[in-house]
């Protein structure tokens, strides 16, 4: 890879052994993936999350060991030109009294975080930073960690990045630039499948449907759907999340929606599509039947935002329950940005959901928490496929209102 | 008896690391799929479950990305479970970064497919600097008692 004078001299040392062995991260990568060059980022989303019970059962020292690396991160300051946002992170800052949020780690994680936040991170602790007002603009090279906000910082924004790790985000952050490969370069950006939409969609879970059933065949490829509408932010949510979740894709393109693709031609860089696939309304009905595996209909847990919930759909949860109440032992968790919920307690919902026995939970989720629940509903198809693979739960995944339906009961009715 | 079989490969993360091989033709996710306390691979169902990838020489597809990779793989060689070496048919740009921050070496593009060559048991040489990989096979192993 050519480097600059400036890169080259901050490769051997120039700037300290932190940064040397940041750019080592970021020139060695690159050379792995093809890159000639470093080019300018301006835009991070980082993760600096103490591990929780990802890591249940480690040493104390493996523990301190992987802490002080983040400590070593963040006493370094972020690139004065760059937006650096937080990840998810897997304890919540909150007073939450469940056995799995470790106190120790939650006293790890919130000195980290003030040190993040000194550094120049913004601390956002989601999943959706294009919800909290990290927001690139088209063409606009970034280097976000959360595959779901990868695809949606490609798909609807326009801006670019790559799937990113820790270790390459940070590096980026502090340094302001990345290896230039994959999804950064206009001929990597060319849809490489044809999906054709023959099922109505309905609500936001559909759009999640869809990206389930299409992330399976898509692979690494980038899919092009034809005959959709234009989804609203909190249904293109569903889609990136779901076809980060069944599938390694980094984009996807809807003509007319996705920035750079005015027309279907242009979203196939004027190529013929490689592969076609139909996608019908029993396709639709068989994607929410193969995720579903519960044997009751008993639930302990009903999930919503996942990714982050929107203000819009707190909104519309909080509206929904007003004068309702949630069935004795039924947590129904809504998990959302910090910065969300100040909003929503500014504006009265959160204590609407919580006068129905309701709770947001910010700065993480309960798979990310590896809660375990024997059985739960959810609308988010990323939540239900990683719930049952990581925590063994029960899922069932439904459109919002079959959940809080479902909550008001302790017991899943059906669909309708 | 033993046999020795000496492949080239593609280096794609720098080093020399050998062990046991570990086989499957499948992909595999760190997140989610892998334990990094035990080393040992999690997923229902995968045809690893159950087995521990502790400095073995691990002989896979590709890993399927995850920004999470690299945590893995960085708390499974604080626990000293990480897997020696990396030989894969495809190069899954996370898993590389993971093994590049964590010095486990990679190789890929085996002059023949691993999956024909390699098999559980059997020691490996992986030198990702040279470009060359070095199966040890004892005459047990090769008449399948490995």
């Amino acid at each position: 890879m050519e480097l600059t004078p400036d890169q080259r001299a901050i490769l051997e040392g120039a700037r300290g052994p932190y940064l040397a062995q940041c750019m080592r991260w970021l020139v060695e990568w690159g050379e792995v993936m093809g890159a000639r060059r470093l080019v300018r980022c301006d835009n991070t989303h980082v993760l600096l999350c103490v591990p929780n019970l990802v890591a249940r059962g480690a040493s104390a020292r493996t523990l301190e060991t992987f802490a002080e690396g983040l400590k070593e991160a963040c006493r370094h300051p972020v690139a004065p030109h760059c937006v650096a946002t937080v990840h998810t992170l897997f304890v919540t800052l909150d007073p939450l009294d469940v056995p799995e949020n470790d106190p120790g780690q939650v006293q790890v994680q919130r000195e980290i975080a003030e040190m993040a936040a000194r550094a120049g991170y913004l601390t956002t602790f989601t999943c959706a930073p294009y919800l909290v007002g990290n927001v690139p603009l088209k063409g606009e090279i970034c280097a976000w960690t959360e595959s779901s906000a990868v695809v949606y910082a490609n798909s609807i924004l326009g801006a670019r990045t790559v799937r990113h790790g820790n270790e390459s985000a940070i590096a980026a952050s502090l340094l302001g630039v990345v290896p230039e490969f994959g999804v950064l370069l206009d001929e990597n950006r060319r849809g490489t499948l044809l999906v054709e939409v023959r099922a109505e969609l309905r609500h936001a879970t559909d759009w999640g449907a869809l990206g389930y059933f299409t992330g399976k065949i898509a692979g690494l490829g980038i899919p092009v759907f034809d005959g959709v509408r234009r989804p609203s932010q909190d249904e293109a949510k569903q889609l990136c999340a779901a076809l980060a979740t069944s599938g390694g894709v980094s984009m996807f393109h809807i003509a007319g929606v996705t920035p750079e693709a005015p027309t279907l031609e242009a979203a196939f860089g004027g190529k013929v599509p490689r592969e076609r696939v139909i996608f019908t309304e029993r396709d639709l009905r068989e994607t929410y039947a193969a995720l579903r595996n519960a044997t009751g209909d008993e639930i302990e847990a009903v999930i919503l935002g996942c990714p982050h919930a929107s203000l819009r759909e707190i909104s519309r949860v909080a509206r929904w329950l007003e004068g309702k109440r949630v069935a004795d032992g039924v947590r129904l968790w809504i998990n959302a940005a910090r910065v969300t919920r100040c909003a929503a307690d500014e504006m009265g919902f959160t204590a609407l959901i919580e006068a129905a026995g309701g709770r947001i939970l910010c700065d993480t989720c309960p798979t990310n928490m590896r809660i375990a629940c024997r059985r739960l509903v959810t609308d988010g198809f990323k939540q239900a496929h990683y719930a049952r693979g990581m925590t063994g739960a029960e899922v069932i995944v439904a459109d919002t209102e079959a959940c809080l339906r479902a909550a008001l009961t302790g017991r899943w009715m059906g669909d309708e | 008896m033993s046999e020795t079989i000496r492949l080239r490969a593609r280096g794609v993360v720098r080093g020399r690391a050998e062990g046991v091989a570990l086989v499957a033709d499948a992909t595999l996710s760190f997140w989610g799929e892998v334990d990094p306390v035990s080393g040992k691979v999690i997923g229902k169902g995968h045809p690893l479950e159950g087995q521990s990838l502790a400095g073995r020489v691990l002989v896979i597809r590709s890993t399927r990305g995850s920004s999470a990779t690299p945590m893995v793989l960085n708390l499974a060689k604080l626990e000293n479970v990480a897997p020696a070496a990396f030989i894969n048919e495809e190069v899954d740009s996370l898993a590389a970064l993971g093994a590049i921050v964590n010095g486990i070496p990679m190789v890929t593009d085996l002059e023949c497919s691993p999956f024909e060559v390699i098999r559980t048991g059997d020691y490996v040489v992986v030198d990702a600097t040279e470009g060359v990989v070095e199966i040890r096979r004892t005459e047990a192993q090769a008449s399948g008692g490995g």
